[in-house]
């Protein structure tokens, strides 16, 4: 009888501790500002996935811009990676891929899962480690011309589609004060990003970078340096303004919505800038303007160009998980489900509907600025994309093309010597891989 | 006790007693050393950890190959050379972040202290009237953020600041006058293809190419004026060919420090005058008088008086200078960031890049870093030999 009671007692034991729901800590490193469009929708996002799962507690930790990316390079050396981690698919986040710090999530998630994605999405070759290190929420396209097609028409101008359409522009549109595009480029990154990409896109292709990274051609060759010249003939000819390449990045979207440029380059991303901010009602551009007065169009055709219709496009951000979570452990689970959530359809159309990106989770569905739903009709009408040169580049090399671009826009050098300089950069990189 | 007894008991007593002294020594001089330790170890411990061991890491991974990722425990790395060094050495925006940070030197030392030197020389003698007025008016940039200055005067001259603002409206109204005067030669709304190559003629040769064919675009341009008002064709035409105003020598290397040595001599020319001031104000102000008396000029009392007075503190300052201007970094990289295309680098800037922009390169970084270490090791030895030669005559 008390052999019987003790085996009961223990059985009980073990079956209650079955039950009982293990408490487990994730770390967390967001990526997240204030004063961005969606912070508190995003600050919600967390708060509701600590409300429905309080058996997992999150120590998150928020940074953005360059302090987030120093403080994960310091938590890699450190190899104390935080156990869910805001990566990016290419060099920026190189560590990350080269290092395997983060589980494959193909793996993790599973296939079932990740067939609600765009095949962009879920594409390994689409990252630099050539595996699923990180789950894109968004596939970006780097360059869009957001175009006031109300200002074009008061000047009895028709939308552009042709190079020489910008450039018939000019004088008429100087003389009203307006500048015909706009491409802010003192931080260096939005020429090459939101521009020049698309240009060796259109001039070169894919395949001529493939082999300018395999080292079976150079920065100096014809299709490159002809890309440089489309940059420089730009300002040149008046369609871009010398004095843009000290306008800081931050400072070029409103300067758009107040009228002063006709056109303003910028990656698809942009159009959070110009949602209605729910809090105060207000937005730079008014939904109603956005809806009649402003069309998304690709760069318009270039002389010279090989590739008509392409644009630069690449792999967005999302969410990682630690690599020195033991599979199969508790918390293996909860980063998954932490996972699972933040690319939930839900999650997702919260985003969607702050402008944050277009989602590539597949159906999602929200009530958005009508500039934002020009967003996912732009991408359907340009399907051909190229190369986002810094995805492809190592920092190392893209970083004295960057310059030379801000070189070209001051006219203080020529595109032949930027190209040499790039080539030099590219050749030195090489070899200290070596 | 026979003698030989009691002294072979005296030497065995002086024995014991002299073992248990030795005993008692050696007892203490462990005490000591456990005290010692127990009182230098904490300190030394920190000291490993804080500063010699990040020193010693900075050398190993200059010289390694280490690539990112877990630096213990992680993939192996190695002993890669000098490969670092000389990649730095072969950069050439090493060689312009080294001349950059050559420059706020120079500027620190023959602007920032001759400046403060004066200033607190007129304040001191009471030669302007208010000095405690000025020397706080002169004093206030010191005690700003550094990243509030950045920004305040990186807004002032941005494309869009006031010095811009300012140029744009004297461009502005030079251009007016002189379209003025090319129309009311030919009188009236008369456009003539003579008329149209004047105006281009005025607006330079950049203009043209902002046309496929200038003469008659630009013609049709002015004729689609007719009937609008005198005024908004000429303004029209300002807005058209008026260059805007742009730093665009902030991308010239040569040149475009000269905004950031301004600020910088503008921001800390304060601390030296307050530092010269204090000094002065210690020195017996009957030997000035006795000087004036005996009839020597105010140059003559700062040139015999003040200076010799006051060397030792010139040399204290100008090791100051020095050692603040190869430590700068908040203030340029808030004004600049090192841009545009990094001609205002300086060598803190370019390591930080290194290090932490893109793909970080922690061997090269760290080679950057001891190199401005050995940079100041040099400049602290030259001003060590000047502080030996000058210096230790004040009072």
């Amino acid at each position: 009888m008390k052999k019987l009671l003790i085996a009961m007692l223990v059985i009980s034991m073990a079956v209650a501790g079955g039950f009982a729901q293990e408490k487990v800590t994730l770390s967390v490193m967001n990526y997240q500002q204030a004063d961005q469009a969606g912070y508190a929708e995003d600050v919600a996002i967390w708060q509701k996935f600590q409300q429905d799962n309080p058996d997992i507690t999150l120590n998150i930790e928020v940074l953005f811009n360059e302090p987030y990316h120093q403080k994960l390079q310091a938590y890699a050396a450190a190899g104390t990676m935080p156990d869910v981690f805001y990566v990016w698919p290419g060099a920026r986040s190189a560590v990350v891929h080269e290092k395997k710090l983060a589980k494959d999530l193909n793996k993790l998630l599973g296939a079932a899962y990740l067939k609600d994605f765009s095949a962009a999405a879920t594409n390994p070759a689409n990252q630099l480690g050539k595996y699923m290190a990180m789950l894109p929420q968004s596939f970006t396209y780097s360059s869009v011309m957001y175009v006031n097609k109300k200002l074009l028409a008061d000047n009895g101008f028709a939308l552009p589609k042709s190079y020489a359409d910008l450039k018939k522009m000019v004088p008429k549109l100087k003389a009203k004060g307006v500048a015909v595009a706009m491409l802010p480029n003192k931080d260096a990154w939005p020429m090459q990003s939101c521009l020049f990409s698309t240009v060796v896109g259109r001039m070169a292709g894919d395949a001529f970078m493939d082999a300018i990274v395999a080292g079976k051609a150079r920065f100096t060759d014809k299709p490159f340096v002809s890309a440089l010249e489309v940059i420089a003939n730009m300002y040149k000819d008046g369609i871009l303004s010398r004095e843009d390449v000290q306008v800081g990045y931050g400072e070029a979207a409103g300067m758009f919505a107040s009228g002063k440029a006709a056109i303003y380059i910028d990656g698809d991303w942009r159009v959070s800038s110009y949602i209605t901010d729910k809090a105060s009602g207000k937005a730079l551009i008014s939904p109603e303007a956005q809806e009649s007065d402003y069309v998304l169009l690709p760069l318009v055709s270039i002389p010279g160009e090989k590739n008509p219709g392409v644009v630069s496009a690449v792999a967005g951000t999302g969410w990682a998980v630690s690599a020195s979570i033991p599979a199969g452990s508790a918390k293996e689970l909860a980063a998954a489900k932490l996972i699972k959530y933040l690319y939930s359809p839900e999650v997702q159309a919260i985003r969607f509907g702050t402008g944050a990106y277009v989602p590539t989770r597949k159906g999602v569905e929200a009530v958005v600025d009508p500039l934002v739903a020009k967003v996912p009709l732009f991408y359907a009408d340009n399907p051909k994309t190229c190369y986002v040169i810094d995805g492809v580049l190592d920092p190392a090399v893209y970083n004295v093309l960057n310059d030379g671009l801000v070189a070209i826009g001051f006219g203080t050098k020529a595109p032949a010597v930027v190209a040499a300089e790039v080539q030099k950069a590219y050749q030195n990189w090489k070899a200290a891989k070596k | 006790m026979a003698p030989g007894m009691a002294s072979s008991a005296g030497f065995a007593t002086k024995t014991i007693a002299g073992e248990g002294r030795m005993s008692r020594k050696k007892h203490h001089r462990v005490e000591e050393g456990r005290a010692y330790w127990a009182m230098v170890l904490p300190a030394f411990l920190i000291y490993v950890l804080v500063m010699a061991f990040p020193i010693i890491l900075s050398v190993v991974l200059s010289v390694s190959n280490y690539d990112g990722g877990k630096m213990f425990g992680g993939d192996p790395w190695g002993f890669a050379g000098l490969r670092s060094y000389a990649q730095v050495f072969s950069d050439p925006l090493f060689w312009n972040a080294l001349k950059n940070n050559v420059y706020i030197v120079l500027i620190s030392v023959l602007g920032q202290l001759p400046l403060g030197f004066i200033f607190a020389y007129i304040i001191y003698r009471k030669l302007v009237k208010w000095p405690g007025f000025w020397q706080g008016v002169l004093y206030i940039p010191n005690i700003l953020s550094v990243i509030v200055v950045g920004l305040l005067w990186q807004t002032i001259f941005s494309p869009n600041g006031p010095i811009a603002e300012f140029m744009n409206t004297m461009a502005r109204a030079g251009f007016q006058s002189k379209l003025e005067t090319v129309f009311s030669g030919v009188g009236g709304f008369n456009i003539t293809d003579d008329l149209v190559r004047k105006i281009l003629n005025l607006a330079g040769p950049a203009a043209s190419q902002w046309f496929t064919d200038p003469v008659p675009e630009l013609k049709d341009l002015i004729l689609s004026y007719q009937g609008s008002p005198h005024a908004l064709l000429i303004n029209d035409l300002c807005n058209l060919f008026v260059q805007k105003w742009s730093p665009e020598f902030l991308s010239k290397p040569d040149l475009a420090m000269l905004p950031v040595l301004f600020v910088i001599l503008w921001m800390y020319t304060g601390m030296y005058l307050i530092l010269f001031l204090a000094n002065m104000q210690k020195i017996d102000t009957q030997i000035i008088e006795a000087a004036r008396i005996d009839g020597a000029t105010e140059w003559q009392v700062m040139r015999f008086i003040i200076v010799p007075a006051l060397s030792g503190t010139i040399v204290n300052s100008a090791i100051l200078a020095i050692s603040g201007s190869l430590s700068s970094f908040a203030l340029i990289f808030a004004m600049t960031g090192g841009g545009p295309s990094r001609v205002t680098e300086i060598l803190s800037i370019y390591m930080y890049n290194n290090a932490f922009l893109g793909r970080p390169n922690l061997p090269l970084a760290n080679a950057i870093s001891l190199i401005m270490v050995l940079v100041s090791f040099a400049l602290i030895a030259g001003t060590k030999a000047l502080e030996k030669r000058y210096g230790g005559k004040e009072e």
